[in-house]
């Protein structure tokens, strides 16, 4: 089975910018992004992080629709927040309410937008056809990122199980890990179709 | 590898398996000299039962086999009537009831692997033992006149028949100072009765080397049998039959421990004659495997030059030399 | 006396299986090595691969152990385990090469151990039944009999396909309710996988394909996964490679989708999880390890081969749906049917489960785009895919030799000494198949 697709692929009252769909997301953060119709429904975000592990392994990858460009945006984006929270020598890995503030600012940082210089899929994307679509969408995308970089954060960090005295879960839920998940955090080697966002 | 190993692996090896952990087995497998072995678990998993089939058995019995097993696997030995159909002889492991201590269990284990070689030395242990009687006997009898002797004491001792193969057997005679052990041993091709000859005749030259004094006396004749056992009726005389005579001095069996090396290697001579015979065959090949390179290289430097244009599949193109 | 068994012996590139016909199991499994104290270049004019102990230059013309032998020195050398262990005095040499024999000497001899000290058999009292890789050369086939009646004066010789006898082996499985010769064999060792089809027990050669995934890729992807979560860390070098492979044959399995089994392990982390303990083979220090995401990753590669390489991006169901259909189309429905795992490799739980989903999804997608093109005017019966998988998976090569073996046809389809003697090498050239009459 090849590399996952969106499933909203085929959403066609999405409006696009270029040829990005700029679909509803689930958030408390102002911005241009439609409101989601149902918020129990998993939405881009949520699906980005789902398919993030699975496609990173993946150097191929065919594009299905605009959907599935949002969601590369999205999985390098997710990529970028890795190496960010990575561990140098000298610096260990931040613990959470640190990593929310890093990656917060990373996300609403100036970023290159498709057309510009240092975007890296320039081939794939169009960029935006006049000055008023650019900005919708550089205000859509620092939105997303916000949003996406609140929820990742929530899954590096999970509630650590208090574990009894026989080393078995109890149940009771502690504080939050004080590293990043390595489960995700092995992931930051694998770039998705070879590619990053910063160059 | 240049001797053959006394045990059989494969009773090692599962052995060793099943007493760290208890398994089901079902397993056939052979020895030299039709021999065939039958390690199962009919009732329960922890109780093993190994039995072996011995084509000579018969003879064996004759020459105190059952006893002697009986001596050394006491405990494990099951009687002549338990003993598994089409088999002659089978033994019953009790995985629970095994020695304590790792040392116990290997002896154990060597034990067991040493089945078939137990089987086959009883004949060579009655003999030293009629040695050393008929040695008795001829020392007593040595105070006495030398006329007397020949109608007293016997220097003989009864000569055994141990046809372990098809169309081989092992002739095996006490006297008063010494064991004499006869092969008679058939070579079914052409090149492996040439190499045989060979062998044998090396064996009877080899004990002139001063390292070799203490080895026993080997005599080899090619087609008549020796005149120890001419005597008997539907004995072999031909071109494909050799006769080896080792003649083994006391001091080969002295004690026990020499007295039973004596016998895994003797017993074993006629595999391990033709153990080597095929590997100097292989010997051969490897070497004329590697003349025949060699002519091979100077033949294919007699070759014109042709200076062909050869291409790849990618389209380039390239002249060969 | 009754015949004894036969002997049979599955010489791979990894490793030789041998054994008694009539048992279920191999008696030996060992890897086919030999040690001998040639260096590795000097020797047969043949390659012989395997790292020396000493690095001494390649000596053109006369190898050393020719020349000047006064003793013994050609039966001082190691097969199996007993080599692997003597590898620091010894140098290693591995003759057979992507299944096929390169170098005769280290053969013979390596056969020579075989029988004499492993099997305990005298050669002249036994049938042997060897086995050789599909598209064998005949010259190999007349080489390996010029050894075996010449050398050896074996009783009589069957050289049977590996294949073939895969197929024999999965009539134990229950899901076989006839017992056919035609069937597409997956053979995965450590080296590489063979497809391989057969029809009526003829190998169709044209349409055989290799992939260059097998055992020792899954081990090294488990590796890489480790050492990017960091846990290798803990791990000796020297060990790290064994460690990987314990992880491969214990914790791993095939999962049905890649995504969902990330939201399993998500919800369920005790579940899902697993410690390795682990212990240093030199110091005896022990060490935990997490097994995590490897455990469905690894045989992953075999369905999706780009998560682990660029240089092969085929996944497994694709090919055998290629073989099948490149292979004449009136054996195909049998093909389809009949699809038969056998090595190592192929012993991942659910490993035939997801294979047999997969080409079926692959064949229905084939069969709905023919039916939407011709207008829904023509409908086909379906096809029926079925993976087989039986308990003697891991041997199966072994263990169809075993059993053919043990028919009493098997004594009229051998070639006996006397046969050789008569009509020499090139009678071995030609073996007939037996076997779907039993």
């Amino acid at each position: 089975m090849p590399a996952y697709h969106s499933v909203f692929n085929n959403d066609t009252s999405v409006r696009q910018v270029g040829n990005i769909g700029l679909l509803p997301i689930n958030t408390k953060i102002r911005g241009p992004a439609p409101l989601a119709a149902d918020p129990s429904q998993p939405d881009i975000i949520e699906e980005s992080l789902d398919l993030f592990r699975a496609n990173c392994l993946f150097r191929n990858f065919e594009i299905k629709g605009p959907a599935d460009r949002l969601m590369i945006y999205l999985i390098l984006f997710i990529s970028e927040c890795l190496t960010k929270l990575a561990p140098t020598p000298g610096k260990p890995s931040p613990g959470y309410q640190e990593a929310l503030k890093l990656l917060q600012t990373q996300a609403v940082d100036t970023f290159a937008l498709p057309g510009d210089a240092g975007f890296p899929l320039n081939s794939l994307y169009h960029p935006p056809a006049n000055r008023i679509d650019a900005d919708a969408l550089r205000s859509y995308l620092t939105q997303t990122r916000s949003e996406l970089a609140i929820r990742l954060v929530d899954r590096l960090y999970p509630y650590e199980q208090v574990l009894g005295p026989d080393g078995q879960p109890t149940g009771q839920v502690g504080g939050r890990a004080n590293k990043p998940s390595k489960w995700w955090m092995s992931f930051q080697k694998r770039r998705f179709m070879g590619r990053s966002l910063s160059a | 590898m240049i001797l053959l190993e006394s045990h059989s692996v494969i009773i090692n090896d599962v052995l060793t398996d099943r007493f760290e952990k208890a398994s089901r087995a079902d397993i056939q497998f052979v020895d030299y000299d039709n021999v065939r072995f039958h390690l199962s678990t009919p009732e329960s998993k922890t109780k093993l039962l190994l039995s072996m089939g011995i084509q000579c058995w018969p003879d064996l019995v004759k020459y105190g086999a059952r006893e002697h097993l009986q001596k050394e696997y006491e405990g494990y030995l099951l009687p002549q009537e338990q003993t598994e159909p089409e088999y002659d002889v089978s033994l019953v492991v009790d995985l629970e009831q095994l020695p304590e201590g790792g040392e116990a269990r290997s002896a154990l284990i060597s034990k067991l692997a040493h089945l078939k070689s137990t089987a086959m030395s009883s004949p060579f242990l009655s003999a030293f033992a009629e040695e050393s009687s008929l040695q008795a006997n001829y020392r007593d009898a040595g105070g006495a006149q030398q006329k007397d002797i020949a109608e007293q004491s016997e220097t003989k001792g009864e000569l055994k028949i141990v046809r372990y193969r098809e169309e081989e057997a092992i002739y095996i005679q006490a006297s008063n100072d010494r064991v004499t052990v006869v092969f008679s041993t058939v070579f079914k091709e052409e090149t492996d009765k040439v190499f045989g000859r060979v062998f044998l005749q090396e064996f009877v030259d080899a004990r002139k080397l001063n390292a070799l004094q203490n080895a026993p006396q080997v005599r080899y004749s090619n087609r008549e049998p020796p005149l120890e056992i001419r005597h008997l009726p539907g004995l072999h005389n031909g071109e494909d039959w050799g006769y080896v005579t080792f003649v083994l001095s006391p001091r080969h069996f002295a004690n026990p421990s020499q007295a039973q090396q004596t016998i895994n290697r003797i017993q074993l001579f006629r595999d391990y004659l033709h153990y080597h015979i095929k590997c100097s065959k292989a010997y051969m090949h490897s070497r004329m495997r590697y003349r025949v390179a060699e002519f091979l290289k100077i033949l294919n430097r007699a070759k014109p030059e042709v200076a062909a244009e050869k291409k790849t599949a990618s389209g380039r193109t390239f002249r060969t030399r | 006396m009754s015949r004894q068994a036969p002997l049979v012996i599955d010489n791979g590139t990894g490793y030789t299986k041998m054994g008694f016909a009539g048992n279920s199991e191999p008696s030996f499994v060992f890897p086919t090595v030999i040690a001998t104290h040639q260096s590795a270049s000097a020797g047969s004019s043949n390659t012989s691969g395997g790292s020396g102990a000493r690095a001494s230059p390649p000596i053109a013309g006369k190898p050393s152990h020719l020349a000047s032998k006064r003793g013994i020195e050609d039966l001082d050398f190691f097969i199996g385990d007993e080599a692997v262990a003597n590898s620091k005095t010894y140098s290693l040499h591995y003759p057979i090469r992507h299944g096929q024999i390169e170098n005769w000497d280290h053969m013979e001899r390596f056969w020579e151990q075989c029988i004499f000290k492993y099997l305990r058999a005298e050669p002249e009292d036994h049938y042997v039944l060897l086995t050789e890789p599909p598209l064998n050369p005949p010259e190999n086939r007349e080489n390996t009999a010029e050894i075996m009646f010449e050398s050896f004066n074996v009783q009589g010789l069957y050289i049977a396909v590996q294949a073939v006898l895969a197929l024999a082996a999965s009539w134990t499985s229950s899901k076989v309710n006839e017992r056919t010769l035609t069937g597409v064999v997956i053979d995965s060792g450590d080296g590489v996988t063979h497809t391989i089809p057969v029809a009526e027990g003829y190998v169709i050669g044209s349409s055989i394909k290799h992939i260059p995934i097998a055992g020792r890729d899954i081990t090294y992807f488990v590796q890489q996964l480790l050492r990017d979560r960091g846990e290798s860390a803990q791990i000796p070098p020297e060990d790290q490679l064994r460690v990987a492979e314990k992880i491969k044959e214990d914790y791993t399995y095939v999962c049905q989708d890649i995504v969902k089994e990330f939201k399993k392990y998500d919800a369920d982390p005790y579940r899902y999880f697993a410690r390795f303990a682990g212990e240093h083979s030199v110091t005896g220090r022990k060490y935990d390890l997490d097994v995590g995401y490897e455990r469905f990753l690894a045989p992953e590669i075999f369905f999706n081969p780009e998560i682990y390489s660029s240089d092969f991006l085929t996944p497994l169901p694709e090919v055998v749906d290629t073989v099948i259909q490149t292979s004449p189309i009136d054996v195909r429905r049998g093909l389809y049917k009949n699809i038969v795992l056998s090595g190592g490799s192929t012993m991942f739980k659910d490993f035939g489960k997801r294979l047999q989903r997969d080409v079926k999804a692959i064949v229905d997608g084939r069969i709905a785009g023919s039916e939407e093109r011709s207008g829904s005017h023509m409908k086909s019966s379906g096809v029926e895919v079925n993976v087989i998988s039986h308990k003697r998976q891991r041997y199966a090569v072994w263990y169809g030799g075993s059993l053919m073996a043990s028919t009493p046809e098997f004594y009229n389809v051998s070639h006996s000494r006397v046969d050789y003697e008569e009509y020499g090498p090139s009678l071995v050239r030609r073996f007939s198949v037996f076997g779907s009459a039993v």
